[in-house]
């Protein structure tokens, strides 16, 4: 299978550089799969499970907190504020977060600035136990106030 | 000739000031490392947000964004000013500070409306101090500054810059990190990002989902956040570096006048057991 070059780039570190098969990501208008030789594109991605084919064929899971992904002619690359691969990300802190999201959505109930922010680390968490295999599996949509 | 007792005080003073000074420049130089690190994971990522947005931006010729463009303007000016929370770092928060006034300055010259978010106790303690309109202030934030932190502060300068119509443009001082001696004040427009360069299109167009004006407007947090994000990276790594060159410089001053003060120590000993000696001798002398 033909290869291509794919980066995820966030502020704190380069999570990956280097050459993969294929990467499937969820971006707002669904799920899109990107193989080497697609055409130009971009689109936002949600906060969600991107599942990546490395050159070796094997499949890896990372969970990405919302972002963007561009493909250009020579390369692939995600822009993301966080994200991690499955098998880094550590249970009980997300459940932690989850729970601290949690009692933040409470506290600021009529706060819509401060609200919408908890959902969106409600979001995250959930992300991260979902990707990491201890989650219900489906994330919650934000709560419109 | 000075006392032998006040030199031998004067010696203790300078020693344990250069205790501190040697002890400063070593905690300044653990974190520097950090920082420098922590700088340089925080630059590809706003760069490659920027040089999205730019493709975006140069693709469509009837590109309008509110962010690019803004059309009712009086002149009001937000400046972010980041400074360091501490002092004794040279010329760090001196050359930042003057640089911001400056700014100020120069906006109220042209009838504009300067008005500051401070980042940094130094920064914030001035603007308070010269009576400043201020936005919001942040201190003790840099060491631990996180990308939600910024993304907040992004959110708040968003909002700020949508709902009045008389705001201007965005901008922001920092100082950026060159090399462990050399950190370089800056001043650079964030909003409206009126000088995206041009770039040359190739033929096949790009497909942007949504829309290339929502993918563009939801860059717009991202980017200013990874910004931010970024120039207190930078700052924060510049602070360390002044004040480690700094401290170096304080401990060397120190070990030199350790050492002229240990001279002059020597000298009023040895001149004051000389003279001893002849006042024996003298007196051996004059009772033969």
């Amino acid at each position: 299978m033909r290869l291509f070059k794919f980066t995820i780039v966030t502020p704190h570190r380069t999570l990956f550089d280097g050459e993969i098969q294929e990467v499937i990501a969820r971006t707002t208008e669904g799920d899109v799969g990107i193989l080497a030789g697609h055409a130009r594109y971009a689109a936002i991605l949600k906060t969600g499970v991107m599942t990546v084919k490395m050159e070796n064929g094997s499949i890896r899971k990372a969970a990405v907190a919302g972002g963007v992904i561009k493909v250009s002619d020579d390369k692939t690359t995600v822009l993301s504020t966080a994200a991690e691969w499955a098998e880094e990300i550590d249970p009980d802190w997300a459940e932690r977060s989850r729970q601290d999201a949690l009692a933040k959505i409470e506290q600021a109930k009529n706060e819509p600035d401060r609200l919408e922010r908890a959902n969106l680390k409600l979001q995250r968490a959930l992300n991260r136990l979902s990707v990491s295999g201890h989650g219900t599996g489906t994330i919650q949509a934000p709560k419109k106030k | 000739m000075p006392n032998l007792k006040d030199i031998k005080r004067r010696i203790h003073s300078v020693e344990s000031t250069m205790q501190i000074t040697k002890a400063m420049e070593l905690v300044a130089s653990s974190k520097f490392r950090h920082a420098k690190d922590r700088a340089e994971t925080a630059e590809p990522f706003y760069r490659s947000i920027y040089q999205l947005m730019a493709e975006i931006a140069s693709e469509d010729p009837y590109f309008n964004s509110q962010y690019v463009h803004k059309q009712t303007a009086d002149g009001a000016v937000l400046l972010i000013v980041i400074a360091g929370d501490r002092g004794l770092a040279g010329g760090f928060n001196s050359a930042i500070l003057r640089m911001a006034q400056a700014r100020i300055d120069e906006v109220r010259a042209q009838g504009g409306n300067p008005i500051v978010m401070p980042i940094g106790q130094k920064a914030v303690d001035y603007f308070v101090r010269r009576g400043e309109k201020l936005l919001k202030t942040y201190d003790h934030v840099a060491e631990h500054a996180s990308i939600y932190l910024a993304m907040d502060m992004a959110e708040l300068v968003l909002q700020t810059y949508k709902r009045h119509e008389s705001l201007c443009s965005v901008e922001l001082i920092f100082t950026n990190y060159v090399s462990p001696i050399k950190q370089l004040p800056e001043h650079m427009q964030v909003i409206p990002l009126s000088e995206l360069p041009e770039l040359d299109q190739k033929k096949s167009a790009v497909e942007y989902e949504p829309s290339p004006e929502v993918l563009f407007d939801k860059l717009v947090p991202q980017y200013l956040a990874g910004l931010i994000y970024g120039a207190i990276a930078e700052s924060f790594a510049s602070e360390q570096a002044a004040r480690r060159t700094a401290m170096e410089n304080a401990t060397d001053n120190a070990t030199e006048m350790i050492d002229n003060l240990s001279l002059q120590y020597n000298r009023a000993r040895q001149s004051a057991i000389t003279q001893e000696i002849t006042e024996i001798v003298g007196g051996a002398n004059a009772q033969q």
